[in-house]
């Protein structure tokens, strides 16, 4: 996206901008990207986002730390070190739940949260300059690609005829 | 869209710019002289508490008024203390969200950072209280030349691996809610230190519809994890009173009372941050009347469970028909702690039930102080649990009395000062209120919708 | 809007042959395989448990989302409202009870010197027994009846002050209810083992009877559904109704697992007596048990796909009903039958006679208003609910 020529269309409330998302894809101009200060219902739908797999990353990942939990904790009392602990058997399967359940918990968490940093490229990086310093204040943008010819500042602010904008760059 | 009866949640006709400059004007203008004033307090609590620490592990455990048979006091009454406040928290930011609530988006952020400093506050005293401190480590599963490993059916070591998950999980969730808010921070200051911190802890959040939706989705699923998260680490925690065979403590009603319990305080102790925050701040219009209403409520709710246990408690040490079950209660009531039941009493019972009045549950001035009440009767309740028990337990010959000495109330002083003062820093370098969380209710819930009016027929 | 439930002849048909199939089958069955006094009062017992704590767990969603002035249930208030019309018809099936003591609580009638039982007599005794029962019922159904009625008075009138009025009825039941649902179920059930106890059993039979009554609710929505009725009920607010079926199964299953742990971790005889009976002489059914209630509903209304289908919410939701079933047999058969229990028969046929008895209390009334509570403020944020 740092290289890429670009259209931004600014605007100052959520409104406008569902509705110029909805001309744009009609009019199937390629939108790169959606920029806001926070997230808006229906933006989804209208970019067509398909659903992200991070639940499921989580469900996988607790069932390891479940398994490798309660797997553990088993194998410690009954082949590594057994031991007599208050007259519980060895197999103490209601005493290892707890631990069991924190383990499915951290490791569901850990990798939920990794996996959206890793597939939002988010990193620590000194070097990073917004689009606008307003976007994460009342701006909302639309950044469209601008790589072919048919896609100019006239053809975009004629099929946005009609919406209010701030601003077309 | 939200019926017209309901009572606007961000006041003042607020636009997206009016929410962003009103929550960063601390974080880019000099602090108060009040906030140096407290800051100063708590921080010389807190380092009292340092020196407290150090003695402790310098001279031994023989510092504090522990002895047979009152092995846990004030120490593991602070722990318990501690741990419950943090989960208003977690139930804010987790449950909440869970339930829909809109509300709990003006005090998420500052009763998550809460939750974290009252777990930072907690987890000192297990380290302290083992007296050989320095081998904390032994309480890690870890391979060693021993060949040994730790007792997993301990609840102690329960607590170990609850405790850790639940700052790590509380650690994430805060970070990723911040995470869009630091953004428009590091949008604000123009330059200087303070911006490239804020540049590097953005992690380069640009605002992009897939990146919120993958963000909303992380959150909702972070909710979903630490909403049984919080009732697990509680439920472990009066676990280490509920699987022994002491009267008083072997009752299977523990763990969701403890919960119940620490719900209550935290939101006690949400309260008096909040009623003091949005005065200092200036941020009556996002943190509202209603908002504290609505804490109330909650604190009616969770303070009248709490009750209930009681009541329960009492009624079954009769019922069962086990004298010690029978002499534990007696003792609480009447023996020589009966002061330290009588506090808890009228704090954690009586005092909430006046919130079912109106008049008192909007008054802030009442609020903050009852506020206050709670957390010093909550405090007594883990307090009287403990030491009632322990000190008459099953062989009267063994029978003991226990006292404080200036060493264990210097740690739980220190505790509270580090509490404050990271507060305070808090306050100051991060948003205390989410903005964009803010942002996307403000349409539905704020001032600015037209309001009906919807009294007919009078 | 004024869509109102017909309750067609053809469903009353249905109802009162299945209530006399049952009731007939069951006669048949005593008189055939002669259960035994104890095992019958068992199974009455818990049948009226089982439907009335479906009939108070509707309540109590009605009081608290009330209080809490949550919006988007407002759609479907008239469905739990016309569940608790069964509180009186469970009023009158317990004091039948009465007639059964002997066979089922142990302490009402002993032989002998049993010092434990001679300690409970203050509390224990059956005058006191069904003045407290009298106590439970007259609350509850003046309760909920002042909740309905200021309800249905917002069908006809718009006027606030029902709305208001009803918060406070929530208020005031939720407090009553509280300490009540503990209560009876310390007599009712708890002390069909008189010697055993157990601080948290009254809340982990709330919670139980809570799960049943969304599962009862969901069940209501389907079959309305199906027969044309409640079309603006979206997949919005059924998702809804199995988080809080899911969430509540869950919470269920860690009260359960609480009161098992806390027991086998102490290791004290007076208390694992009550877990020895059931696992060795019950061990299927106890395993069973949380397998229907916990098992199931985790991993089939984890997605957020499954939890939106009408259909599969409604298959998970007759399950949990019979997993619930099998909670309230193995808390009560152990304790008063003993060896001469099973699922029989008598079991079965008497279970459908109630559940045909249930239905046809709450169709009665649904029939008698609007489905939707016109001038409910709410009404409108419910309509356009999303989720």
């Amino acid at each position: 996206m740092e290289n890429k020529k670009y259209i931004s269309v600014y605007f100052d409330d959520e409104m406008p901008l569902l509705q110029a998302v909805g001309m744009l894809r009609e009019k199937n101009e390629n939108i790169i990207d959606v920029l806001t200060p926070f997230p808006i219902h229906g933006l989804d739908r209208a970019l067509s986002i398909k659903r992200s797999r991070i639940p499921l990353v989580g469900f996988i990942f607790g069932a390891l730390g479940a398994i490798l939990g309660f797997g553990f904790q088993a194998w410690v009392f009954t082949v590594s070190y057994p031991l007599v602990f208050g007259g519980k058997p060895f197999f103490a399967v209601p005493s290892f739940i707890p631990i069991t359940f924190e383990c499915t918990v951290l490791f569901a968490a850990i990798a939920m949260v990794g996996t959206m940093l890793i597939k939002s490229k988010l990193k620590p990086d000194k070097r990073f300059v917004p689009v606008d310093e307003n976007i994460t204040d009342d701006m909302f943008v639309i950044l469209i690609d601008a790589e072919n010819e048919k896609t100019t500042l006239e053809s975009v602010k004629s099929s946005l005829s009609g919406i209010q904008t701030v601003e077309i760059k | 869209m939200q019926s017209p009866i309901r009572i606007p949640l961000i006041k003042g006709r607020k636009t997206y710019r009016n929410v962003t400059f009103d929550i960063l004007d601390p974080m880019m203008n000099k602090p108060g002289k009040y906030w140096y004033l407290g800051i100063s307090l708590s921080s010389a609590a807190a380092l009292f508490g340092g020196y407290m620490i150090f003695w402790t592990i310098w001279q031994g455990i023989g510092t504090w008024g522990e002895n047979r048979t009152v092995g846990w006091s004030w120490d593991i009454t602070n722990f318990v203390w501690w741990i419950g406040i943090g989960h208003a928290g977690t139930f804010i930011s987790a449950i909440l969200l869970l339930f829909r609530q809109k509300w709990r988006t003006s005090i998420n952020r500052s009763a998550e950072a809460m939750t974290i400093f009252a777990v930072m506050c907690a987890a000192l005293f297990p380290v302290i209280h083992m007296g050989r401190s320095l081998l904390a480590f032994f309480i890690f599963p870890y391979p060693n030349t021993r060949g040994l490993w730790v007792n997993f059916n301990s609840p102690l070591v329960w607590d170990v691996f609850a405790i850790s998950t639940y700052f790590t999980v509380s650690l994430i969730f805060w970070y990723v809610g911040l995470i869009p808010d630091i953004g428009t921070l590091r949008d604000k200051i123009r330059k200087g230190f303070k911006k490239t911190m804020y540049t590097v802890l953005s992690l380069g959040w640009k605002g992009s519809a897939k990146d919120w939706h993958r963000h909303e989705i992380t959150s909702i699923m972070l909710a979903a994890l630490a909403t049984p998260l919080v009732l697990s680490v509680h439920s472990i925690v009066s676990m280490d009173f509920a699987t022994s065979i002491i009267p008083g403590w072997h009752t299977t009603i523990f763990p969701p009372y403890f919960v119940a319990g620490a719900i209550f305080s935290g939101f006690a102790m949400v309260l008096t941050l909040m009623i003091i925050t949005r005065k200092a701040m200036k941020l009556e219009d996002y943190i509202t009347v209603s908002h504290v209403e609505n804490m109330n409520k909650i604190i009616i709710a969770t303070g009248s469970i709490v009750g209930l246990a009681y009541i329960t408690e009492m009624f079954i040490s009769w019922y069962s028909g086990v004298e010690y079950e029978h002499f534990a209660l007696m003792n609480r009531v009447t023996g020589p702690y009966w002061w330290a039941y009588w506090i808890m009493m009228t704090c954690n019972v009586i005092s909430p039930q006046l919130l079912w009045i109106k008049k008192l549950r909007t008054n802030l001035v009442f609020t903050f102080l009852l506020s206050i009440v709670i957390n010093i009767g909550m405090w007594f309740e883990r307090f009287v649990i403990i030491v009632t028990s322990l000190h008459r337990d099953y062989l009267p010959s063994s029978w003991t009395m226990y006292k404080p000495t200036i060493v264990e109330i210097g740690l739980f002083l220190g505790t509270l000062g580090f509490f404050f003062t990271a507060f305070f820093i808090f306050i100051r370098v991060f948003p205390v209120i989410a903005i964009s969380e803010v942002k996307s209710v403000l349409k539905i819930a704020g001032e600015n919708q037209p309001k009906k009016d919807y009294t007919h027929g009078k | 809007m004024d869509e109102q439930f017909k309750f067609k002849k053809q469903y009353r048909n249905i109802l009162i042959i299945a209530m006399a199939g049952g009731l007939l089958i069951s006669v048949a069955a005593i008189l055939v395989f002669k259960p035994g006094a104890p095992r019958i009062w068992a199974n009455v017992l818990l049948n009226n448990q089982f439907f009335l704590g479906i009939a108070l767990g509707a309540a109590f969603f009605l009081a608290v989302h009330r209080i809490a002035w949550s919006g988007w249930h407002t759609l479907l208030q008239r469905l739990p409202d016309s569940m608790t019309t069964f509180i009186p018809v469970a009023f009158i099936l317990m004091l039948l009870i009465y007639f059964g003591m002997h066979d089922i609580y142990h302490w009402s009638y002993y032989e002998g010197h049993d010092a434990v039982l001679e300690g409970k007599k203050a509390w224990l005794n059956v005058p006191f027994f069904f003045i407290r029962l009298v106590f439970y019922f007259t609350g509850w159904i003046t309760l909920t009846w002042l909740m309905r009625k200021n309800s249905n008075a917002l069908i006809s009138s718009s006027d606030i002050k029902y709305h208001n009025r009803r918060k406070i009825f929530a208020g005031l039941f939720l407090v009553f209810f509280a300490i009540t649902v503990s209560t009876s179920s310390w007599d009712w059930i708890m002390s069909l083992e008189a010697h055993w106890y157990s601080t948290i059993f009254g809340w982990y039979v709330f919670i139980g009877m809570f799960v049943t009554s969304l599962a009862f609710i969901i069940l209501l929505i389907w079959f309305l559904k199906r027969v044309g009725y409640m079309k603006y009920i979206r997949s919005d607010h059924v998702h809804d109704l199995s988080i809080l079926l899911f969430a509540f199964s869950i919470f269920w299953t860690y009260l359960w697992f609480s009161q098992y742990l806390l027991i086998w971790y102490g290791h004290i005889p007076e208390e694992t007596t009550y877990f020895i009976k059931r696992l060795e002489n019950f061990r299927p059914i106890f395993y069973i048990n949380p397998c229907l209630n916990f098992i199931i509903p985790f991993f089939t209304l984890i997605s957020l796909k499954s939890k939106r289908n009408l259909d599969w919410v409604a298959i998970i939701a007759s399950i949990l009903l019979v997993g619930h079933w099998i909670d309230y047999y193995q808390m009560i058969m152990p304790a008063v039958a003993g060896d001469s229990s099973a699922i029989g028969v008598l079991e079965v046929s008497l279970t459908i006679f109630y559940t045909a008895m249930f239905i046809l209390v709450v169709f009665r009334s649904l029939s008698n208003g609007p489905l939707i509570v016109k001038n409910d403020p709410f009404l409108e944020e419910s309509m356009n609910y999303e989720s």
